[in-house]
């Protein structure tokens, strides 16, 4: 082979490796964005509901309480016949089963929501308002397209004489879209025009704050400890392989170890933010001892040395010098692990955080869901309004994570210090 | 002819292991107070591994073994009840490379005045600082900005902050591990004309490559080669009439 050939050869090697890399990049970033595009395109309805307008007479001869009635005597009263009277008014109805299907139309809440707009004005007694009544999930997937209606009408969940309702109303723009603010502040609901995700955010919250306060201290004084001080020996070795070993085992065997020890041992209480919290600080301690350890490797020697030298004990040159250099290294490790943790769902199913809890947790020690369990959840079902809302959990989680890799990008830049 | 000062440092059969490794073979070597002794030899003979033992920093490395004795001033150092903190206060260190702490000037001189409790307040460690660096020279260089980080002055201050450093705490010895063999002819320059100055106060000891900066700086000389101390003497004599064949080889440069 002549110089120029292989040359040649040399300048086409390169040209195709470059190929092959841009190739991938491409290819990856092609399924992110079929990824993003489905879950956005699925997801983003859910952040909206729809309504009905409806107006509501507070007739007295229906209540049974009077104006200015305390909170107590509103909860305990019965708003279920005005709830129906009203409703029925949308549309005039020939029959009791029409009636019954004008008020499917609403969501089964119909009667809290109303009960609900006495309680912030007790004095509309005998006077009549508008107000927006959350409309039924089936309803609420046709106004946002998600259902078809051009199927024979014993296929649809939506009867013929409801959809002459639904046109009947949107030509008299009775129904409108608000923000669905129930889906940030309920918690789990059989109803997918109810469910929420303020539970799962409340229970996430509360396991990832737990699993912070037991793992970051732990991993970072065993890490400090190994890096620093511990003899370098047989033993130490050991556990250093055994660190490596455990940031690579599965989560859904903490999520055993975890339904053995804490729960049927210790019996602490199930489905709970604080033994979800136990179970993934368990699973990330090794997950950031080894950035944590990565981190404080990466100080130079000569600092260390430089410390000693003016006579700082082994203690103070740990702490004073090499520990700050390691800082950010170390937390945008820990940020990670706790963004893994935060999306971790087998060791949670496990532990019972499957459960389905309606109501928000207001402890760390009421049982609780998660975001990605409820998102498992939820993908189960087979109501169309859980499939948006499976997609708008994943989104919400998804922002979290980005945050948080964010912020751990951010630390790491604004407080690396340069060493020569 | 000059009289030699008073013995400082006394080595006697000092041996050091690095595992199964020997590094240093009955190491005899007296260093005279207030004087400048050089090591010269190959890379690899135990030079630097002497020094390190004055301020026991072998003591960091693991698999590092100490045999013998080492004096300060008569008194055994080589033991293990001895504290090595207030060792390294009486013994201070300049490496091969300057690694000043990625803090500001002022810190990197006062950080070690402030863990012996020396300068309980502001001003008195405002005075150790400017002290330090005036005996360092590198006081007219930096006094305007001792709040920036030291790792941004050039290697050659850098390296005379270190000596700053080592300075600050008043130590009785100050030990350099080839402190010039990063720095330019200029840096380097400097660096001697400061050790000539510092010798009139502390007790130094260079491990140097340089035969001509050994000349330059020294009044005694320790040749070792292969972890043992071949040939020790006056500077002058060492490099004019060397007893030993290997010292004259080494020096007139036939190997190294």
């Amino acid at each position: 082979m002549t110089k120029e050939e292989r040359l040649k050869k040399r300048h086409s090697a390169e040209k195709r490796f470059r190929f092959y890399g841009l190739a991938s990049i491409f290819v990856a970033l092609l399924f992110v964005l079929i990824l993003v595009h489905n879950i956005f395109s699925k997801g983003s309805s859910a952040f909206m509901k729809t309504a009905i307008n409806v107006e509501v007479f507070f007739d007295q001869e229906l209540l049974e309480i009077k104006n200015d009635a305390s909170d107590d005597e509103i909860l305990e009263a019965d708003f279920f016949d005005i709830t129906i009277e009203s409703l029925i008014k949308v549309y005039p109805a020939k029959n009791v089963e029409e009636e019954d299907a004008i008020i499917e139309l609403f969501t089964t809440d119909a009667e809290i929501e109303i009960k609900r707009a006495f309680l912030e004005n007790n004095n509309l007694i005998g006077k009549k308002i508008n107000l927006e009544i959350t409309a039924s999930d089936d309803i609420d997937q046709l106004h946002k397209g998600n259902y078809p209606r051009d199927i024979p009408e014993d296929r649809r969940r939506i009867s013929d004489f409801q959809l002459v309702i639904y046109d009947n109303l949107v030509e008299n723009q009775k129904i409108v879209k608000n923000f669905n603010n129930y889906f940030f502040k309920n918690g789990d609901s059989r109803d997918p025009e109810l469910a929420g995700i303020g539970g799962a955010l409340i229970g996430s919250f509360y396991s990832i704050i737990i699993c912070l306060l037991l793992a970051f201290p732990v991993a970072v004084l065993a890490s400090i400890y190994l890096e620093e001080f511990a003899p370098k020996n047989k033993i130490t070795d050991f556990i250093e392989i055994n660190i490596n070993n455990l940031a690579a085992v599965p989560s859904i065997v903490y999520g055993l170890l975890a339904l053995q020890i804490l729960l049927a041992t210790i019996q602490l209480p199930r489905s709970t933010p604080l033994v979800a919290g136990i179970t993934l600080a368990l699973m990330t301690l090794p997950r950031i001892i080894i950035p944590c350890r990565a981190s404080l490797k990466a100080v130079p020697p000569s600092i260390r040395e430089g410390a000693l030298a003016v006579g700082a004990s082994k203690f103070q040159s740990v702490f004073h010098h090499v520990v700050p250099l390691a800082l950010p290294g170390t937390l945008s490790g820990t940020i990670i692990g706790l963004a893994q943790a935060l999306g971790e769902t087998a060791p949670l199913i496990l532990i019972g955080m499957v459960a389905f809890v309606v109501d928000i947790p207001s402890t760390p020690i009421d049982p609780s869901s998660s975001l990605p369990v409820q998102v498992y959840l939820w993908s189960e079902s087979a109501e169309r309004g859980f499939v948006e809302k499976t997609s708008a959990t994943i989104m919400m989680l998804l922002s979290f994570l980005i945050v948080m890799n964010f912020l751990a990008v951010y630390l790491r830049q604004k407080f690396e210090k340069r060493w020569n | 002819m000059e009289l030699m000062n008073e013995i400082k440092i006394k080595s006697k059969n000092l041996n050091v292991y690095y595992g199964e490794k020997q590094a240093l073979f009955d190491v005899n070597l007296d260093l005279n107070e207030k004087e400048v002794t050089a090591l010269i030899g190959p890379s690899g003979c135990g030079k630097s591994t002497f020094i390190r033992c004055i301020n026991r920093m072998n003591d960091v490395i693991d698999i590092c073994k100490v045999s013998g004795n080492i004096e300060i001033d008569g008194v055994e150092i080589n033991d293990k009840n001895l504290d090595v903190v207030s060792l390294r206060e009486r013994v201070g260190m300049v490496f091969q490379k300057p690694n000043p702490f990625p803090k500001s000037i002022y810190d990197n001189i006062s950080y070690g005045p402030k863990i012996h409790g020396k300068g309980e307040t502001k001003s008195e460690l405002d005075e150790i600082v400017e002290n330090s660096l005036k005996k360092a020279a590198l006081w007219e260089e930096v006094k305007d900005r001792l709040d920036e980080p030291g790792t941004g002055l050039s290697g050659g201050q850098q390296q005379r902050l270190c000596i700053a450093r080592a300075i600050s705490v008043n130590p009785e010895v100050i030990l350099m591990d080839e402190p010039c063999s990063a720095l330019d002819p200029i840096a380097t320059a400097k660096i001697e004309e400061l050790i000539d100055e510092l010798k009139k106060t502390y007790t130094i000891v260079i491990v140097t490559h340089s035969m001509a900066q050994a000349v330059r700086v020294s009044q005694k000389t320790g040749f070792f080669h292969l972890g043992k101390l071949i040939e020790v003497g006056k500077t002058e004599k060492i490099f004019k009439n060397p007893d030993n064949k290997m010292t004259q080889d080494y020096i007139t440069g036939r190997f190294g």
